[in-house]
């Protein structure tokens, strides 16, 4: 797990999700910007993902191994069921729906990080 | 992406949305698919919680996990409610909203007025703090959306929704 792209993805994660909520605001349907918005922070979670993969085939583990997986695997998921859904919406409510996609994107990441650092023996 | 980009269109921001959120009822339209999505959320976050307390560490603290995977069931249920609409789904998503709203409730207090007895956290703890409160906002949320759907079907005759 690398900080320096937990902090970058968080970041495209919260601007996607500001985005979002301006597209609400704004009685807009979701755009190209999100679309870019979310191949990025999908890009971002990919690395992560590969970043993590190498260190549990290096042999590091974190203590709570179940729970790491589950949230590894779930958080490159989200994004992509977040804006599958959110093109379906034809309502303004869009961007909500992807915003809700990448703050939780924004939360378990965190939690990864969290649960990365208590190192199992 | 490039194969979206003409579904989508209309510039960064996206064309105008349309405005049919009010005028038909179904409790995925609109604000509905919002509520659907953070339900899908906890769904997801609490089954994966409970499914790996229940089958590593059930001895630790059998009640925490057992009320971890009822939570789990509920938010899996009330999503399903929810996602599905019409008059039964609209039915099962009340109840759920409902077990969801008092479970919140009673093991929010019990976990602050006998922490010992919540030897670790659920979904539910000290009403959902761990998880910025959410816990707390979404059944209220969800029986606010429900009694509007409710209203809006009786005000049409009562009629069936229309679902997705």
């Amino acid at each position: 797990m690398s900080t320096p792209l937990v902090v970058a993805a968080t970041v495209v994660a919260v601007v996607l999700a500001a985005l979002g909520g301006l597209s609400t605001a704004l009685r807009r349907r979701i755009g190209t910007a999100h679309l870019a918005g979310t191949a990025l922070l999908e890009l971002l979670l990919l690395v992560q993902l590969g970043v993590a993969v190498a260190a549990l085939a290096r042999g590091d583990r974190p203590e709570d191994l179940p729970t790491f997986l589950a949230y590894l695997i779930s958080v490159v998921l989200l994004p992509v069921a977040g804006v599958l859904w959110a093109r379906s919406e034809p309502t303004r409510w869009a961007g909500t729906v992807l915003g809700v996609a990448t703050l939780a994107v924004a939360v378990m990441l965190w939690r990864l990080l969290d649960l990365w650092e208590v190192t199992g023996g | 992406m490039a194969d979206e980009r003409g579904a989508t269109g209309g510039g960064a921001l996206g064309r105008p949305a349309r405005e049919a959120t009010s005028a038909a009822p179904g409790t995925t339209r609109g604000p509905g698919r919002v509520l659907v999505a953070l339900y899908g959320v906890f769904a997801l976050a609490a089954g994966a919680r409970a499914a790996v307390q229940l089958s590593t560490q059930f001895d630790e603290a059998p009640l925490a996990y057992l009320l971890s995977a009822v939570a789990a069931v509920v938010y899996v249920i009330a999503t399903i409610g929810l996602a599905r609409g019409g008059r039964g789904g609209r039915r099962t998503a009340v109840v759920s909203c409902s077990i969801e709203l008092a479970g919140v409730l009673v093991v929010g207090t019990l976990s602050l007025l006998d922490p010992a007895a919540f030897p670790d956290a659920t979904v539910w703890s000290g009403y959902g703090q761990g998880y910025g409160y959410v816990p707390l906002l979404l059944p209220v949320l969800g029986l606010l959306w429900l009694r509007h759907q409710s209203r809006l079907a009786q005000a049409q005759g009562d009629g069936p929704d229309r679902t997705g």
